[in-house]
């Protein structure tokens, strides 16, 4: 189900929960009358009115189309504004828009998500998804990486994900003092003595020159790019391929994407100009 | 020692290396414990030793006049600690075991004269130095970038 028939047409919904997860990090829930169904991965833009409209990915629940959740990162003029808001605050939601993570397709297989910082909001959906039909699926892995342990997203929800016995849970941290016991380096760190097999599922999520260090490593390990998944950022706006603010050579991001197989993609990543 | 040689022979390091040279190495080495707290190098102090980690994470911090380290990576099981032995220089670094370590640690000055001696056994070591010195160079490259910032 989508927000409107016109698909520029941004819906008002009242924020109902606030939370503030990291000082630049904040996540906002909404309860939409009659629900929001998306697929994991996809993403809705924001708008506020007077300000202007930004691309958020979707960090809720994929079962729970009672509540709409975003996890923004008040990074430029759009989010900065929207920082303030809280509770009973109106913005405008349109979406939801975008490619999915294909948790179905990996039925069966391993999973090994890695993610970057803020790269974990994305994901989460997909998480909470494969652990809701965890029998369906092998080993699932989750290496999350972030700046220094301040910076680590959903700590609680990383502690109940560390203590369940059939997830492997592992963070680490580009820096940290003594009160962290965690590891410290760049997060393909975590891939060290990991099992990966060739046919594992695995989904990337993070700045861009994290998943291509992280598509090294991998295929360093054995891994075809036919079954690394990533999801890409760039400058969505009309979020339904038309106006091309975020194209990528013959692809559009907010319509092809942002979720897309490696080997589709690769062949860009390496073109300077895009 | 047929027990040492076991050991040298299964860790990452010296994966594929010819069984004889794995034996000459055998004599340079001994297998140490580390409680927690200890370190294996200290700022300043002369590398005298190449580790190689079989167990337990080694911290390697900067050291902060005034104020705590500030660490900047973590070993573990599989890595190696001291890539500079080839041209041995006073550390820059404090590496502390932040829980039991067991390595191996292999003495310079015998490994030297093992690699001089035999250059087919200096080339294997050098070549296996330079790949874990270009690895951790990639890796202190990503993390100077910032890219979560």
């Amino acid at each position: 189900m989508t927000t409107s028939h016109n698909p520029y047409a941004p819906v008002a919904m009242t924020i109902a929960h606030a939370v503030r997860e990291l000082p630049d990090v904040f996540t906002w829930t909404f309860r939409p009358p009659g629900g929001f169904v998306f697929r994991p991965g996809q993403f809705n833009m924001l708008y506020l009115h007077g300000v202007g409209e930004v691309p958020i990915s979707i960090s809720g629940d994929p079962s729970d189309p009672e509540r709409l959740i975003h996890t923004i990162r008040s990074v430029g003029t759009v989010t900065r504004a929207m920082e303030p808001l809280g509770v009973g605050d109106v913005v405008g939601v349109r979406g939801p828009y975008g490619a999915a993570w294909p948790v179905d397709e990996a039925r069966g297989k391993d999973v090994l998500v890695l993610a970057g910082g803020l790269g974990l909001a994305p994901l989460r959906p997909a998480i909470l998804q494969v652990l809701a039909h965890r029998a369906d699926y092998g080993r699932v892995t989750i290496l999350y990486g972030a700046r220094t342990p301040a910076d680590l997203l959903f700590r609680d929800e990383l502690e109940r994900w560390r203590g369940r016995f059939d997830v492997r849970l592992e963070a680490i941290v580009d820096r940290a003092g003594r009160d962290w016991f965690g590891p410290v380096g760049v997060v393909t760190r975590l891939l060290d003595g990991l099992p990966v097999e060739p046919d594992d599922a695995v989904w990337l999520c993070g700045p861009e020159i994290m998943m291509r260090f992280a598509v090294r490593e991998l295929e360093k390990r054995g891994v075809p790019r036919d079954a690394i998944w990533i999801s890409m950022e760039r400058s969505m706006k009309c979020g339904v391929g038309l106006c091309g603010h975020c194209q990528l050579a013959g692809s559009f991001v907010c319509k092809d994407g942002p979720v897309y197989r490696f080997d589709r993609i690769a062949p860009y990543l390496q073109v300077r100009e895009l | 020692m047929d027990d040492l040689e076991r050991v040298l022979a299964a860790h990452p390091f010296l994966a594929g290396l010819a069984p004889e040279h794995v034996g000459f190495l055998v004599g340079c080495t001994k297998n140490l414990r580390f409680r927690t707290g200890e370190y294996l190098m200290r700022e300043g102090e002369r590398e005298d030793t190449l580790y190689l980690i079989r167990q337990g994470m080694v911290v390697i911090e900067v050291p902060r006049p005034g104020s705590e380290p500030s660490c900047i990576e973590t070993l573990g099981a599989g890595d190696v600690l001291g890539v500079s032995c080839l041209t041995p220089r006073a550390a820059h670094l404090d590496c502390r075991a932040r829980e039991t370590v067991i390595a191996l640690a292999i003495d310079n000055v015998c490994l030297h004269r093992k690699m001089d001696a035999d250059p087919r056994l200096g080339y294997a070591i050098s070549m296996r130095l330079l790949e874990r010195t270009y690895d951790r160079l990639a890796r202190a490259r990503l993390q100077h970038l910032d890219v979560y910032r």
